[in-house]
């Protein structure tokens, strides 16, 4: 039983990383759903905060890990150009070693790259951006968020709009992989 | 306990110019995506990993990454020294924030990017 680089890489990427992200933005979302005045005592927030703090700024931190080393790290991996002289119309095994290119060598997989890859590297990167403006929200306000509804509604939005980000992304990541990996 | 009426809260400028941010950060990543299906001249200068060695084998991905980063990390310092200790209006400033990242989840699909794609001739 061994992983080589490559495979050690891509699971660091999509399922460490990605567990840790998914784990993060439960307890996370929870937590912040929960944090109303009205719903928790003072002591209620004083234990709830820090908790809450950790979720985010975890998420946070992990959505950039995720989308630095899958660009990178993986990618290049993915999109490596075969050397001249492989037939790049054939999905022969030779060109199992160039994702992209065999993908794109194949009409039933090609749109797994076209589409899939396409959407896949670029909206990884919106998750971060707002992962990263909850963290320093819950931050600066601490629990004194419990008081101030537009803003914690406002972090539910962007919580759950990295989170839509970030499983788009993860969904194509697991997919792709599975039809072409990278190994 | 107090109601939140009577609570006094932090102004919230600096929540208001990070929101803000990562909506423009969001877009300049989605208009970078469209740019780089539009021109070849520009396909090629967003390769930041062949022009400016960051990274290798990355190609246009890196210039469009590195520039949305900026995009959402300068506004983010401009807008923080704007908004800094004010209480600002912050549904519109929301809206706007969403409205951007909204154009940056469209502008990142390939649906989307593609009809910016040059005819052939």
């Amino acid at each position: 039983m061994e992983l080589t680089d490559r495979e050690l890489w891509t699971l660091i990427h999509g399922m460490g990383l990605g567990a840790v992200f998914l784990l993060a933005f439960g307890g996370g979302l929870a937590s912040l759903w929960s944090l109303r005045s009205k719903l928790v005592t003072e002591e209620g927030l004083a234990e709830r905060t820090p908790r809450l703090l950790i979720g985010t700024t975890v998420m946070a931190v992990v959505s950039w890990l995720t989308v630095i080393v899958g660009a990178w790290v993986v990618y290049p991996w993915y999109r490596a150009a075969p050397p001249e002289g492989l037939d790049l119309a054939v999905q022969s095994d030779a060109l199992r070693e160039f994702p992209r290119y065999w993908l794109l060598a194949g009409e039933k997989t090609a749109e797994w790259h076209k589409f899939g890859m396409e959407w896949k590297e670029h909206v990884a990167f919106l998750a971060p951006f707002l992962a990263t403006a909850v963290a320093v929200a819950v931050l600066y306000y601490g629990a004194q968020l419990a008081h101030r509804g537009d803003i914690r509604r406002a972090l539910l939005i962007f919580f759950t709009l990295a989170f839509a980000a970030a499983g788009i992304a993860g969904l194509f990541g697991a997919l792709i992989t599975k039809a072409a990996p990278v190994a | 306990m107090q109601s939140s009426s009577t609570v006094q809260t932090k102004p919230n400028g600096p929540v208001a110019a990070v929101f803000l941010a990562a909506g423009i950060g969001s877009f300049v990543l989605g208009l970078f995506v469209v740019l780089n299906e539009v021109s070849t001249d520009i396909s090629n200068f967003l390769k930041f990993d062949a022009n400016y060695g960051l990274g290798s084998g990355v190609g246009p991905l890196s210039g469009k990454a590195i520039l949305g980063i900026l995009a959402f990390l300068v506004s983010w310092l401009v807008l923080g020294l704007l908004f800094r200790g004010r209480e600002v209006r912050f549904g519109p400033i929301l809206t706007i924030a969403l409205i951007l990242v909204a154009a940056g989840f469209l502008l990142t699909f390939p649906p989307v990017f593609e009809i910016f794609l040059p005819k052939e001739a």
